[in-house]
């Protein structure tokens, strides 16, 4: 391998790992502030380090701190599997970590003749990554809510496995109807599948070529990653806090940290096989690579505005009411950032206008184009993200009998029927 | 049980939730998320449109005169304490959190006072028994603090001349007759 190789390949490690660990802070705080604005309130907004706020998002790095600092308690009723009892959450957290892996942020790319995946996991049988390694956090669940020897762990560890059961099968009838569609296995080339248009203006994303499919499999995986609605593993008011009951400090944390990593994969996996990936609708990788300085051009005018946009929402929000007489120091915080800002949006514009003039054929429109999508890739996940949280916040709970019931007598014959109607036109358009 | 019999005054509550729109979720789900969505939105845009206090520099504004706060001993016309120790709030406490040690007052305006009197507000149900309980008016629960702080449990227990220094914190009638020219 070349050292552009090396680099490459290193770089989709480095941000693989960082856009599913650096996540965690960032949806942790999320979750708060969207649940209290929500709710008429502002949610976590005080924690500061020397007065920088960012909106609040310290407050999970302290958590963080807090809970690393903890005491680490382990009830003396555990005397069996203790080792495992320890394990059971690293199993959790590495298996929601290693099913991001498969993800492409972009492209492929050419470098030194050989085409690189822009993957942690540089690998071409993406789905059945996810799926296998996705399903192996039960296990930590399961053993964790075992070795607990306490009813409610029990319980919770029994709701989680029963429910993630009843549930993957509908995931994945949905997902080989939605193999059948594209007829790979390969996230990366699902995307490209996902460039073009039908109709002429429709993206061929798969939320509009295979919309039942779509609602069938966002269920599952909000069922996969227990989140709300769907949540029945853990309860305050029937089984305490389900499997993690007896777990405390660190280990508390990993579970609690997975399944924000489990919720970042599955709005991933959402994101690539039904929202497009990393393209930007009607425009495939191949189209932006020709009319790179055409992009490069809107991108010059586009993101200034954007900025001036975002700094005068931070300028009339990063603040209190006016009837206080001390604003706690957001006076200061706001200038500094409106300063660093600018200084950002100059250096981005500087790239760009490099970018708009430099001679036809030198590497930057091969550096630019993956970094782009990497960029409308975060974006599109942060929206769905966003849109989970917002569900969490929105809908009630269902009881469990209700989770299974749903589960057993609605999904899975709709799984069904979805699957043979997709093999009965898939096999129409073949033939 | 005779079936011709019918019971009355039963009214028969509608049941939601069978019709198939209702059995999809979907609607519904949309009908929430619209909510949501646009209390989050709203907020987002601008965050001081929230109705919530930014709290210790905030303070409440809405504490009617009736709130029972913080205890205060009351004042004579001439600046003296009102109180004459005569036990009978502490009598009244159902906390039992009211130390009264009496003393002989020497200055002519009356025969007794007391040398301590505390309260301890960890033991305190701020019931208001003491001030209904004491027939010279010489403790009130008027002054509107609610937020009483300490490091030590010590500091919780408020003494003589820290009660003497609150002041109340509402124009009632009362006050303005009586204490218009001290306070």
């Amino acid at each position: 391998m070349t050292t552009a190789q090396i680099l490459v390949t290193l770089g989709s490690i480095v941000l693989a790992a960082l856009l599913a660990l650096l996540m965690i802070p960032v949806l942790v705080w999320l979750e708060r502030r969207v649940c209290g604005l929500i709710q008429d309130r502002p949610g976590p907004n005080r924690t500061n380090v020397f007065g920088f706020r960012l909106g609040g998002v310290v407050q999970s790095f302290a958590d963080v701190v807090k809970l690393v600092t903890k005491e680490e308690y382990i009830p003396d009723h555990i005397r069996y599997g203790r080792w495992i009892f320890l394990l059971a959450p690293m199993i959790t957290f590495a298996s929601a970590l290693l099913a991001f892996m498969v993800i492409p942020f972009a492209d492929t790319v050419q470098v030194d003749g050989a085409a690189l995946r822009i993957q942690g996991l540089p690998v071409s049988y993406g789905i059945l990554w996810y799926l296998a390694i996705g399903s192996v956090g039960i296990l930590g669940m399961v053993f964790g809510g075992w070795l607990s020897h306490n009813k409610y762990s029990l319980l919770g560890a029994l709701r989680a496995a029963a429910q993630m059961i009843s549930y993957e099968l509908a995931l994945g009838l949905g997902i080989i109807s939605m193999i059948l569609t594209y007829d790979t296995i390969d996230f990366n080339a699902m995307v490209q599948w996902q460039s073009g248009t039908f109709w002429g203006f429709i993206p061929a994303w798969g939320l509009f070529i295979q919309p039942f499919a779509a609602v069938i499999i966002i269920i599952a995986l909000f069922v996969e990653t227990n989140r709300a609605p769907f949540s029945v593993a853990e309860g305050e008011s029937e089984i305490v806090a389900g499997f993690f009951t007896e777990y405390t400090a660190m280990k508390f944390a990993m579970y609690f940290m997975g399944e924000y990593v489990a919720m970042n994969t599955a709005s991933a996996v959402i994101v690539t096989m039904f929202l497009g990936g990393y393209q930007l609708p009607w425009f495939s990788t191949a189209a932006l690579l020709e009319h790179f300085r055409t992009v490069a051009g809107v991108l010059l005018l586009l993101v200034p505005v954007v900025m001036t946009l975002f700094i005068l929402w931070m300028r009339r929000n990063n603040r209190v009411r006016l009837t206080l007489s001390t604003d706690g120091g957001r006076g200061r915080e706001t200038r500094i950032l409106t300063g660093v800002l600018i200084g950002t949006t100059l250096l981005i514009e500087a790239i760009l206008l490099w970018l708009l003039l430099e001679p036809a054929g030198s590497i930057g429109a091969s550096v630019a184009v993956p970094l782009l999508q990497i960029v409308i890739f975060v974006v599109k996940l942060m929206l769905v993200n966003l849109f989970i949280i917002l569900i969490r916040w929105t809908l009630p709970r269902f009881r469990y009998d209700q989770v299974q019931v749903l589960g057993w007598r609605y999904l899975l014959p709709a799984a069904l029927a979805n699957l043979f109607v997709t093999s009965i036109i898939v096999a129409g358009v073949g033939s | 049980m005779n079936d011709t019999v019918k019971p009355t005054r039963i009214t028969t509550v509608p049941r939601y939730g069978d019709q198939p729109a209702d059995k999809l979720y979907l609607p519904a789900i949309y009908a929430g998320i619209k909510v949501t969505l646009g209390h989050f939105v709203r907020n987002v845009l601008d965050i001081t449109a929230m109705e919530t206090l930014e709290y210790p520099e905030e303070q409440p504004t809405d504490i009617t005169s009736r709130y029972r706060g913080l205890h205060r001993l009351t004042h004579r016309e001439d600046g003296s304490i009102r109180c004459v120790a005569c036990f009978m709030c502490a009598t009244a406490c159902p906390a039992q959190c009211i130390n009264i040690i009496a003393t002989e007052r020497t200055d002519g305006i009356d025969e007794k006072m007391p040398e301590i009197f505390a309260i301890d507000t960890l033991e305190c149900v701020f019931c208001g028994m003491c001030v209904e309980a004491c027939p010279c008016d010489a403790i009130r629960m008027d002054t509107g603090i609610f937020s009483v702080t300490g490091k030590t449990r010590e500091d919780f227990v408020l003494q003589r001349d820290r009660l003497l220094s609150h002041t109340g914190a509402f124009e009632t009638e009362q006050t303005r007759n009586k204490e218009a020219s001290h306070d």
